[in-house]
């Protein structure tokens, strides 16, 4: 029953769908708050926390295979808590330690396959801040927000779309060589 | 204007705009030519990413609007800060994984306990005749410091080398070179020494593990890996351990798949090793740990014995999960392609020299 209702707002949450985000994000965000004030952390902490967790959520099910084998509270629980302890054990606040460490390798997988995304969404956003005005924003233009390159050529006042592609590409290369250059 | 032009071919083949017979023309082309084919899949993981983080920063501004309406809350600090259990059926199975895990325990403990009772007078012979046969025929590498003439102010008992397994201060050495220490003490190249405490012996394969006093101990991450299959006659290798106050790099081939009388948990090697050299790391070219060194043949010039490193895995994986970090050793060895002199250096920060008192 609960699963079932889990997967469908899972559906929703890979669709975009802003109502099912919203019905998670408000059902399990008091029990991330909770279990984070109640082991040294700020209300601050628990929306960073909260908000990293549904990233890797998010992500996960963008991927598309993603199976719920447990409830979705208590994977997200499991991840919050898996993200906390981290966070506590880093910054040596030789605060509390857990008292039971159960193991919650969906949780646990899920966790290591986002470091290596974040790693590379720091690259990207490392790359995209160093290509400069207009070159971001007409990437951001074209490519996420999906504008078209006419659009795009008047906002930025290029006498014609086939000015503002060549653009386009010459930064698009450029952000190519940023992105890349840690790799060679 | 010819990169651009590429760059626009290649977006029209990925967003699938080609004609068939332009498809073709431009899949044999990636097919001759490896520099566009990699270009079309870089260009692909470009711009890949670059919607992955279009759409992670769109949530995060959504989950933005919606965090004003989530309700906080409101919680005093808890003084012993533990997990809120979150309902009695949580509890339940708990409680009841506790008492099975208890009941365990305590059956493992009893009879653990009553097995190291009965086994304990054999192993303790076991123990002797190895080490009269170690004296006997093969010298234990350990140093005596005491036949110095003039020793200094407060000399190690014997001295030995080890090697860090994890990065907060786990060691491996030889069992024979702790064995009996009231106080143990691990110094690296540099001077610093550091107090440091046997948790795990194995008597059998003359192992022992210590921990590094210090909680706080972290070196950097580890340049070698623990190499899991066994190797062949033949493998050059090379060592590097504390036979003087400085480190001594050594290096030979493994001459024989077993170690002194047949031994099958040791390697014969042909490497220079002096009293001293206990402990030290045996490492391959590509820079995984194969083994340990442990002894040589006092009959015969450049044989010594090393225990092979499968062995060690063996132990390493009876070690308490929660505070020996196992992946520290998992990592793909970084010494791999560097040549002598820089596997050296690499691999010089992680050897130590053991120092103990009785």
């Amino acid at each position: 029953m609960h699963i079932e209702r889990d997967q469908e707002l899972l559906h929703g949450l890979a669709a975009n769908d802003d109502k099912s985000l919203e019905t998670i994000y408000l059902e399990n965000f008091p029990m991330i708050a909770k279990m984070v004030m109640q082991n040294n952390g700020s209300e601050d902490d628990a929306k960073d926390i909260f908000q990293e967790a549904m990233i890797v959520l998010y992500e996960k099910v963008q991927e598309g295979g993603f199976v719920l084998s447990s409830r979705l509270k208590t994977f997200l629980y499991a991840v919050c808590r898996r993200l906390w302890l981290k966070k506590l054990q880093s910054s040596a606040l030789n605060g509390p330690i857990f008292e039971e460490l159960e193991e919650t390798t969906a949780a646990e997988d899920a966790l290591e396959a986002h470091l290596e995304r974040d790693q590379q969404f720091r690259q990207m956003e490392e790359a995209m801040g160093k290509i400069g005005e207009p070159c971001k924003t007409i990437l951001e233009d074209y490519y996420i927000h999906r504008q078209s390159m006419q659009e795009i050529a008047e906002r930025f006042g290029y006498t014609n779309a086939e000015n503002a592609k060549n653009q386009k590409y010459k930064c698009l290369m450029r952000l190519k060589k940023l992105f890349f250059a840690p790799y060679k | 204007m010819n990169d651009i032009h590429l760059i626009q071919e290649i977006e029209r083949y990925l967003d699938g705009e080609m004609s068939a017979p332009e498809k073709e023309a431009f899949e044999s082309l990636r097919r001759r030519d490896s520099a566009i084919d990699r270009q079309v899949t870089e260009h692909r993981l470009l711009l890949q990413q670059l919607r992955a983080n279009g759409m992670r920063k769109d949530l995060l501004r959504r989950m933005e609007a919606i965090h004003a309406k989530a309700e906080v809350p409101v919680i005093t600090p808890a003084k012993t800060p533990v997990v809120q259990m979150r309902n009695r059926r949580t509890w339940l199975n708990v409680a009841a994984a506790a008492s099975i895990a208890l009941i365990t325990s305590l059956a493992t403990m009893a009879i653990m306990q009553n097995n190291a009772k009965r086994s304990y007078t054999s192993k303790y012979e076991d123990v002797r005749r190895v080490l009269n046969n170690i004296q006997r025929s093969q010298n234990a590498l350990i140093r005596d410091i005491n036949s110095k003439n003039n020793p200094p102010l407060n000399p190690g008992t014997y001295g030995g080398t080890c090697f860090a397994i994890s990065r907060n201060g786990y060691m491996v050495t030889n069992y024979h070179v702790i064995a009996g220490a009231d106080s143990i003490y691990i110094q690296n190249n540099k001077g610093e020494a550091f107090k440091a405490v046997s948790i795990f012996e194995d008597v059998s394969s003359d192992l022992a593990v210590l921990r590094v006093a210090d909680s706080g101990f972290r070196t950097s991450p580890l340049p070698y890996s623990l190499k899991l299959h066994p190797s062949r006659l033949g493998q050059e290798v090379f060592s590097m351990g504390f036979p003087r106050d400085e480190i001594v790099f050594g290096m030979g081939y493994i001459s024989a798949q077993t170690g002194f009388n047949g031994d099958t948990l040791a390697y014969q090697v042909s490497i220079p090793v002096n009293p001293g050299n206990s402990g030290a790391p045996l490492l391959d070219n590509s820079g995984e740990v194969i083994g340990i060194i442990t002894g040589k043949q006092s009959s015969s010039d450049g044989i010594a014995f090393a225990v092979k490193s499968g062995h060690l895995k063996r132990l390493l994986d009876e070690l308490p999960k929660e505070k020996f970090n196992r992946k520290d050793l998992k990592q793909k060895s970084q010494l791999n392609g560097l040549n002598r002199v820089d596997q050296a250096k690499k691999l010089e920060e992680f050897v130590y020299m053991v120092k103990v008192y009785n």
